[in-house]
């Protein structure tokens, strides 16, 4: 379904707004807040090849329901996380923003936008990017975030610890 | 630097401790290279990872590159992955299918078994040239057990059977736990790199002691890990919290060798019947039917998990993976983890087993990760001269024979295994290739 063209400028200013503010979120550290951006049944997905059709039948980079965003924000925020000491800094950059379409019944915009994360950790920086695929619903004046798909551009090479969110 | 002679070799073990040469000499890496990557019996792949004719996969074992293939025949062959020509490595792709191995430079192609069918330009080659004596060179030595395909690149020495032959109840551990009695290794994998030396994987996948520390993160403040699997009520109780020590249960584990440097690690009151789940249930279900209650009783109390088979490769039949440690430089290792599937188990449970190592062993991992920072630590530990040996010496002497399962036993949180991978590195390693 196409998006109403009436407010499709207003649509398109939110959302742009709510992807800035969830980058954001992980830019600081906030990763509680982030995680309370999904929905109940949210999910964040990474898949480990391009194109990969699902997340059950093969690895994932991240493959997280609440539950186990909650394991991952938990560990985040313990003292003992060895691979985070020194944390990691990261600087998100949101941008060619896509409303891909607009389910009115669910209230529900799938939106693509390219993503590119530069993370300081250790005397070491590097680069993440590749394109991000958001399920939003709308949710009073904002948004929950129903499902979360990275595909990074080079999703199945050899990585080292990945240990902070895209 | 290092010259490599028996002696001065000999000179870097000792019984309780390992000199740093060994994980930093650049020099040590290439003796390496050639007198254990050169000769030692190396996993490749698994037949379930070529089902049909054409398809193939490739990889590296140490500085060679290789392709496995399943040719028309249905035999699955070890091929040197390099043009017989002018050295181009052939197939580029990590796996596909295709009905030749076709070189991007001048064209020559090879049949799946390694046969050259196709030259360009046949006029131009030499009065005396055959094609027969241009095939793909096969690996020396290929020896399969229950689907997993080793290769030695050195036509002597240990046989397929002197090698393997200790650990294949290690293997038939986990393969039986498919009701259909076999594998697959079709659920892609994970891939991951640290700045550190290979045997430092390769020490870490037995090691035991490290766990209620190194992976402090993913414990809670009843010292209890995060529910991991499928049909688990909790998590493993790690660490006993009012007397801040690793908990009893956890330092009952036990660790066995059986010589060659392979080892295992062994949960004695593991009993994997107790897991419960709709998809759990419905598998025993399944085993049972397939192997017989009593069967499938032994089969959900396995003993012989957390595998090492030397010297890289490991079994890992908790949180079911086969792992490969890819030794790149002195100071850098790549890793390879295969998701399992048990064939015959209800999809749910093995959906359930591969979403499991997302959050175990990737790169993006709970746990994985907290390693990953502990070799990257140790690698810059190492770089410092003013300490030669690393200790290797808890449970020295307190080793004991277990006759049942003709093999050597020790505390898991003792450094039994290290000990006996020296031991096996040693053999190779004092040998010229």
């Amino acid at each position: 379904m196409n998006a109403p063209a009436g407010d499709a400028a207003i649509d398109r200013a939110r959302i742009e707004e709510f992807l800035i503010h969830e980058a954001r979120l992980l830019d600081d550290r906030r990763f509680r807040d982030w995680m309370a951006l999904f929905s109940d049944d949210g999910t964040y997905w990474v898949p480990s090849v391009p194109g990969q059709a699902g997340p059950f039948e093969q690895a994932s980079l991240f493959y997280d329901d609440r539950e186990l965003m909650k394991n991952r924000v938990e560990r985040l925020e313990h003292p003992r996380i060895h691979v985070q000491t020194p944390p990691s800094r990261t600087a998100h950059l949101v941008g060619n923003l896509m409303i891909e379409t607009v389910d009115e019944a669910k209230g529900e915009y799938a939106v693509s936008s390219t993503v590119i994360m530069v993370e300081y950790r250790d005397e070491h920086q590097r680069v993440f990017a590749g394109r991000q695929h958001h399920r939003l619903r709308r949710d009073g004046a904002s948004f929950r975030i129903a499902h979360k798909r990275v595909d990074l551009v080079n999703c199945d090479s050899a990585f080292e610890p990945i240990a902070v969110p895209i | 630097m290092h010259n490599g002679n028996a002696h001065e070799m000999g000179r870097l073990i000792e019984p309780g401790r390992v000199h740093r040469d060994v994980y930093t000499d650049p020099a040590v890496f290439e003796l390496e290279m050639d007198r254990i990557f050169g000769r030692a019996w190396l996993f490749v792949g698994h037949t379930s990872q070529v089902p049909n004719p054409g398809d193939f996969i490739t990889t590296q074992l140490g500085r060679q590159p290789v392709v496995m293939t399943r040719h028309r025949d249905g035999n699955v062959h070890v091929l040197l992955n390099r043009c017989t020509h002018r050295g181009a490595k052939v197939v580029n792709e990590r796996k596909g299918n295709a009905p030749r191995l076709t070189c991007c430079y001048h064209g020559w192609s090879f049949d799946t078994d390694g046969r050259l069918v196709a030259v360009p330009v046949p006029e131009g080659c030499a009065a005396d040239f055959d094609k027969e004596q241009f095939g793909l060179a096969r690996a020396p030595r290929v020896g399969q057990y229950r689907g997993f395909v080793f290769t030695s690149l050195s036509p002597r020495g240990a046989s397929f059977e002197d090698h393997i032959g200790p650990m294949k109840g290690n293997i038939d551990d986990l393969v039986d736990r498919a009701p259909a009695g076999e594998l697959a290794l079709d659920a892609g994998m994970h891939r991951y790199t640290y700045a550190g030396n290979w045997k430092l994987q390769v020490e870490n996948v037995l090691d035991s002691y490290h766990v209620p520390f190194g992976h402090a993160s993913t414990v809670n403040k009843q010292g209890v890990q995060f529910a991991r699997r499928e049909g688990d009520q909790k998590g493993a109780t790690v660490v006993e919290t009012e007397k801040k020590q690793t908990a009893a249960s956890w330092r009952e584990r036990k660790s066995y060798i059986v010589g060659n440097g392979h080892g295992w690690t062994s949960n004695t009151t593991l009993d994997e019947g107790k897991r419960s789940s709709p998809a759990f249930n419905e598998y025993k279900r399944v085993l049972a039917e397939k192997v017989g209650a009593a069967r499938a009783a032994e089969i959900l109390t396995p003993r012989l998990h957390n595998s090492l088979i030397y010297p890289n490769m490991s079994i890992m039949g908790l949180n079911i993976h086969v792992r490969v440690i890819q030794p790149i430089a002195v100071d850098r290792t790549e890793v390879t983890i295969y998701p399992i599937r048990l064939v015959g188990a209800p999809d749910a449970m093995n959906f359930g087993n591969i979403r499991l190592l997302n959050v175990t062993h990737s790169a993006a991992s709970f746990v994985q990760t907290d390693d990953l920072e502990a070799f990257v630590r140790t690698q810059k530990g190492l770089a410092s001269r003013m300490t030669d040996w690393v200790d290797i010496s808890r449970g020295l002497g307190d080793e004991e024979p277990d006759r049942a399962l003709n093999a050597t036993r020790a505390l898991a949180t003792h450094e039994m295994v290290v000990r006996a991978q020296y031991r096996a590195w040693l053999g190779y390693m004092r040998e010229a290739a």
